[in-house]
């Protein structure tokens, strides 16, 4: 199984101004202190050995879009964030080169973030694709549609060429999609979320984004650690820090590293991805994030073996 | 996790010893929300002597903020004497800024 992801960010599509890149151009200038490149591939060489990823890189600022690659036969993809734009682009020049032209969403929910990538899906505009879509919210299809109504966008839903189809599960009913066992858990959030879970033989991911562990439903818990169990991967809301999703931002939905490293660690998982960034975090806060989490993860990890903490950036791929 | 809670002149001091996590956050939960409810009744504050606890988990931090909301305002909840890695944890959740946090328990007046 390979995941990749298009979009990381959380709430709102963002991107830099001027200032952020001169800033970073100017820190490389310094750190390479003066020395001297043949070309840019050495250029790059050196900036990845010696700048941390806040200054060489970005962590992008599309909302979310994961796609997990696990069937020859057709896409899997959870959630139509703006980062859905880029997938739809290499997946036209994927089918290009043969891969059938089916494609397996799942939706966590149906706030704007998860879902203003779809408009511009190009996929959606071909005839002979068949684009199926799988949610826990019956209205999914009434909250696609409206977002195409000519107040908010030029094409109508109907005019999308591609054969589309709504799936509605229910959370204790798990089926097969693209290849793989899928099963789908309630998460609290405003109007409910869904998170869910992939197997193949051997292998597992979950994605759970926009999901809040409140103080007063610890005892409940233990559902989501079985959820998790045992999974190669699991995506995880992690926007806020423990002490904001208790005060400030309390009941807005989200989650916090530390509470994904925990459920982590119960669950036996054996990498997290921390996931749905705020979206006023510059890559430094981004990364500083990371940096805090993988130091949280040691100091309580007690016994247990290493759990992996990658911080997701848009454009990040994980083979299982 | 072991908790044991003992009067110190104007002000109750509890103090859990061992680890806070998934397997005893729910008893140091109820210690401490009766902890909460003995210093509400006598009006005074409630420190916690963090100096006997290895580490404590998002389990345990979150039962600290329903013991605060238990409180509701009506005494003051301190942390105090927390180790190396407590204190990292305090820090990376943020906790620090939820709750004043001393080096020392006799500064937690
Ligand atoms: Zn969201
Ligand atoms: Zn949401």
């Amino acid at each position: 199984m390979l995941v990749r992801f298009w979009g990381t960010r959380g709430s709102l599509p963002v991107a830099p101004h001027a200032d952020v890149a001169l800033a970073k151009v100017a820190r490389a200038l310094v750190a390479a202190g003066g020395r001297r490149f043949a070309d840019e591939a050495e250029a790059a060489k050196f900036a990845r050995a010696e700048l941390d990823f806040a200054t060489y890189g970005a962590f992008g600022g599309a909302t979310p879009c994961v796609e997990i690659e696990a069937d020859e036969d057709a896409f899997a993809i959870c959630d139509m964030g703006s980062g859905l734009r880029d997938f739809g682009l290499s997946a036209t020049r994927r089918c290009a080169e043969g891969h059938p032209r089916v494609y397996h969403f799942f939706l966590s929910h149906l706030h704007w973030d998860h879902i203003m990538g779809f408009p511009f899906f190009r996929p959606a505009y071909e005839t002979g694709a068949r684009i199926v879509i799988h949610t826990g919210h019956a209205d999914a299809e009434a909250a696609l549609r409206r977002q195409q109504e000519a107040i908010s966008f030029p094409v109508p839903f109907d005019e999308l060429k591609a054969h589309i189809e709504f799936i509605v599960h229910r959370p204790e009913e798990s089926f097969e999609a693209a290849g793989m066992e899928v099963s789908l858990v309630r998460q609290s959030h405003a109007r409910g979320s869904f998170g869910y879970r992939f197997d193949r033989p051997g292998k597992a991911v979950v994605y759970s984004t926009d999901a809040e562990h409140k103080p007063e439903d610890m005892d409940l818990e233990e559902d989501v650690e079985a959820f998790f169990a045992n999974a190669d991967l699991v995506i995880c809301d992690t926007m806020y820090s423990l002490g904001e999703a208790v005060s400030l931002k309390q009941d807005l939905g989200h989650s916090s590293n530390v509470v994904a490293v925990d459920l982590c660690h119960s669950a036996g998982a054996r990498r997290l991805a921390l996931f749905h960034h705020e979206p006023s975090y510059s890559d430094a806060d981004i990364q500083r994030m990371h940096e805090e989490t993988l130091r949280y993860e040691e100091a309580v990890r007690g016994e247990r073996p290493r759990l992996e903490v990658l911080c997701a950036y848009d454009g990040l791929e994980v083979s299982l | 996790m072991d908790w044991r809670l003992r009067n110190d002149g104007d002000r109750l001091v509890a103090s859990p010893t061992g680890r806070v996590d998934e397997d005893s956050w729910k008893a140091f939960s109820t210690h401490l929300t009766a902890a909460v409810r003995d210093a509400v009744a006598a009006k005074a504050p409630l420190v916690i002597d963090l100096s006997g606890l290895e580490y404590m988990t998002s389990k345990g931090l979150r039962a600290l903020t329903m013991a605060k909301n238990e409180a509701r305002g009506q005494v003051a909840i301190r942390l105090a004497a927390p180790n190396e890695t407590m204190r990292r944890i305090l820090s990376i959740s943020r906790y620090d800024m939820l709750f004043p946090v001393v080096d020392d328990v006799d500064q937690a007046g």
